[in-house]
């Protein structure tokens, strides 16, 4: 009976221990550069499995409008419950050189259980003419107040 | 085989209090990031604000037309603070001038450098330095044909589980000589903060 005691107490404080202490994990799914185009099929990527079964990228689409590159990301939600997520779009010119470099920054956004959506992005300039992009899940910490 | 989980478990324990104590660190962080420190207007509503309003304004049919041939001529006029906080609206307004600028379908006027600007020129003028052959007239300047301006609400509410904010930006951009708007958005943003289930 002891042993038993014991162990779980082990097994509890080892939980806790890989739980509390661990750094969250912030891969995700997303593209590889494409153009204007492209079929994104070929381009897909999915750096994080868990998240890639409960979250399709279902189609990326392109244009330009105002001689911009337009995108239209449409993301559903194939979980039961919310999504809790963060896309960024990166943007590359001709040569492949990354364009506006960290400054677009990762926008926040929840999915409601089975829940799809349709996302714009948009080149901040005329010299894009590739792009990419990510979606990621990042734990929330839970705030006291 | 008692003592050895005995000492297993105290071992465990230390590990877990060492590896979880709160140690002051100080660390480069990513400044394009989610920011959720607390539930007042923060980075990610401003970059949010700002990216929501520059992409409506670009992909709009009617700035389409304005900058077809041209790069038209624009000034800030200023963000109305509505909110109860204390919020920088020059911040937003300064993102909103950089990033529409850095898409080369814009020029400004800075109504901010104005007195700076004309000090410059009377040195120049007056100050006897500077060869008057090289120096920069007075009266040259373009003058804005458009004007960008708007508010910033919100509305707060609370109970003693759940705090909740909604953010409403509104931004709009007006033709200075026929006083027309010719282009109007608004962009949303909600926050709630709830008391931690678990949580240590």
């Amino acid at each position: 009976m002891k042993k038993i005691i014991m162990l779980s107490t082990v097994t509890v404080i080892l939980s806790l221990f890989f739980l509390g202490c661990t750094a969250p994990i912030t891969s995700g799914i997303g593209t590889s550069a494409m153009i204007q185009g492209d079929d994104f099929s070929t381009h897909l990527q999915v750096n994080n499995p868990k998240l890639g079964q409960k979250l399709k990228i279902i189609d990326v689409k392109s244009r330009k409008k105002n001689d911009l590159l337009e995108i239209n990301l449409q993301l559903k939600n194939t979980y039961k419950k919310s999504l809790k997520l963060q896309y960024h779009f990166n943007w590359f010119d001709a040569q492949g050189f990354v364009i506006e470099s960290r400054k677009t920054p990762w926008k926040p956004l929840e999915l409601h259980g089975f829940q799809s959506t349709g996302l714009r992005g948009l080149a901040p300039n005329e010299q894009v003419a590739s792009f990419n992009v990510y979606v990621r899940e990042v734990p929330e910490k839970a705030y006291r107040y | 085989m008692k003592k050895l989980i005995i000492a297993t478990t105290i071992g465990l324990a230390i590990t877990m209090v060492a590896g979880c104590a709160q140690k002051s660190v100080v660390r480069y962080g990513d400044a394009t990031a989610v920011e959720t420190t607390d539930i007042n207007f923060g980075s990610t509503d401003l970059q949010k604000v700002a990216g929501d309003m520059t992409d409506s304004l670009l992909l709009s049919p009617v700035v389409g037309s304005l900058t077809q041939n041209k790069r038209p001529v624009m000034f800030v006029e200023r963000i109305k603070n509505k909110t109860s906080e204390h919020i920088d609206t020059e911040s937003i307004t300064d993102s909103i001038s950089t990033k529409l600028l850095r898409s080369g379908k814009f020029r400004f006027v800075d109504m901010a450098r104005v007195e700076a600007a004309r000090e410059q020129i009377k040195f120049q003028q007056d100050g006897g330095m500077v060869d008057t052959n090289k120096s920069v007239q007075f009266g040259k300047q373009i003058g804005a044909e458009y004007m960008l301006y708007g508010n910033l609400s919100s509305i707060v509410k609370s109970n003693k589980d759940k705090s909740d904010v909604y953010y409403k930006f509104t931004l709009r951009l007006m033709d200075l000589e026929s006083g027309l708007v010719e282009w109007a958005d608004e962009t949303e943003i909600r926050k709630t903060k709830a008391k931690a289930s678990v949580g240590w």
